[in-house]
């Protein structure tokens, strides 16, 4: 879009898997454009999720996130296509996610998943769907680090209600509808939002990217 | 990333740690003194960077909260109303991160950032792509708005509240050309870094000199006392 007049030729597919194990640059270059890219739908996400379930907003973020960025992540693994790629993608985010004044939980989350998802993506060799689409799935819990200080935030608020002296029956009757139940959910609706995600993904890929020469 | 890196501005380094203190208080449950000890702490650098108006904002919604958080729902008569001073305490707690996020990312340069990353051993596969996405937020605000200006020619999910009744067709129409124009810019990138030499290996130059002063140290002890104090149990 930035220079539409001159007619560009269709970038190539990087060869998957050659040229050693590290990352050249090309590559980083491209992880961070789709980095920048997932970064922006993580955003439309808070967006989203806060217009919706108000300031608890945090809490299905990752489970909208998931559902929006599938495209994104799809793309980016067949640009890239090699062990590490979405590794550092995960730690890019978590580290502007922190320094965006996020809880710093959610780098170790956002290491920890991307890991995980990029060895199940190995598994497949970058190419396989079921794979892939596991990938995705895990790869989306690394934005769980976001919602963790919820928890604080209840301790705190039972703190603060203990120095104000109210006894603990009390306190337990407040808590009586925020408890294990609004985790679970939130962790389900991530499972089922990013394997929608990643499906609506697919398809863009194979409806558009692919006819382009892009995938 | 506008900024003026002057005297009045901090080392990203020390940025760093005053967002790291910042989580610290999070996790460690400071009490109320001490969170309001660090807050009014925390603006001060923002003032300093002549960021007046948004240390002014966030003084602000941090005195409501911290009103709110003292609402007693019982003596009101209504229970329901705990959802007020639960948000309260919980935004109250997030702010300290909040502002020091928005004073790290409002003042720190890109080159600066860099060079920070750099100082700290960061390896060069996580540096290379942070810098392109500070590079690349610009460019995607710029296609978002001439894709949406292409679509309302087209009359494709045109009319303020199209985005909300087609949310899945809305968002093909955005992420295909973005994704589209992402992966050619890509390669365009790649050229022009790799003419500029970033695919060399060695230690490389920078125009941007950051350096720890005195004000950086004295700033960083004088955030940590009260936390220090606040887990010793002096102050509460």
């Amino acid at each position: 879009m930035s220079d539409s007049t001159a007619p560009r030729t269709t970038p190539e597919n990087p060869p998957v898997a050659s040229r050693g194990t590290r990352l050249q640059v090309p590559e980083l270059i491209s992880i961070g454009v789709f980095s920048a890219l997932y970064f922006v739908m993580v955003c439309v996400a808070t967006l989203v999720s806060t217009l919706f379930t108000g300031g608890f907003g945090s809490i299905f973020l990752p489970a909208i996130a998931a559902l929006i960025s599938g495209p994104v992540y799809m793309l980016s693994v067949a640009r890239v296509g090699r062990f590490g790629g979405i590794t550092v993608m995960g730690m890019v985010i978590g580290l502007f996610l922190f320094v965006s004044g996020h809880f710093i939980l959610s780098f170790a989350a956002s290491v920890v998943f991307p890991v995980a998802a990029d060895l199940i993506a190995r598994a497949g060799a970058y190419r396989g769907k079921a794979p892939l689409l596991v990938s995705y799935v895990v790869f989306s819990y690394g934005l769980t680090g976001p919602i963790l200080p919820l928890w604080f935030m209840r301790d705190a608020y039972v703190a603060s209600l203990e120095a104000r002296g109210k006894d603990a029956a009390y306190i337990d009757g407040v808590f009586a509808n925020i408890n294990m139940g609004t985790f679970a959910a939130s962790m389900t609706a991530i499972l089922v939002c990013a394997a929608v995600g990643g499906l609506f993904g697919m398809r863009l890929m194979r409806k558009h990217l692919a006819k382009a020469g892009l995938a | 990333m506008p900024g003026t890196p002057g005297a009045a501005a901090l080392d990203p380094r020390t940025k760093l740690v005053l967002l790291l203190l910042a989580n610290l208080m999070l996790f460690l449950h400071a009490g109320a003194a001490t969170q309001a000890i660090m807050t009014a702490l925390f603006l001060l650098p923002l003032v300093a960077a002549g960021r007046r108006r948004m240390a002014t904002r966030f003084a602000a919604l941090y005195t409501v909260l911290a009103v709110a958080a003292m609402l007693d729902p019982e003596s009101l008569g209504a229970p329901w109303l705990h959802v007020i001073p639960a948000l309260a305490v919980g935004l109250g707690m997030m702010l300290p991160c909040l502002i020091t996020g928005a004073y790290a990312v409002s003042t720190t340069t890109a080159s600066a950032f860099v060079c920070a990353m750099r100082r700290m051993r960061v390896p060069e596969s996580v540096v290379v792509p942070c810098v392109v996405v500070i590079r690349f937020f610009p460019t995607i605000a710029g296609d978002y708005r001439r894709i949406r200006e292409t679509m309302a020619l087209r009359g494709l999910v045109s009319g303020r509240f199209a985005a909300l009744r087609h949310p899945m067709r809305m968002l093909e129409h955005v992420l295909v050309p973005l994704l589209m124009n992402a992966a050619f810019v890509a390669q365009d990138l790649s050229v022009a870094a790799l003419t500029k030499g970033l695919g060399r290996s060695g230690v490389h130059t920078s125009r941007t000199t950051i350096r720890m002063r005195a004000v950086d140290w004295l700033f960083m002890l004088a955030c940590a006392a009260p936390l220090a104090l606040d887990t010793a149990g002096v102050i509460g």
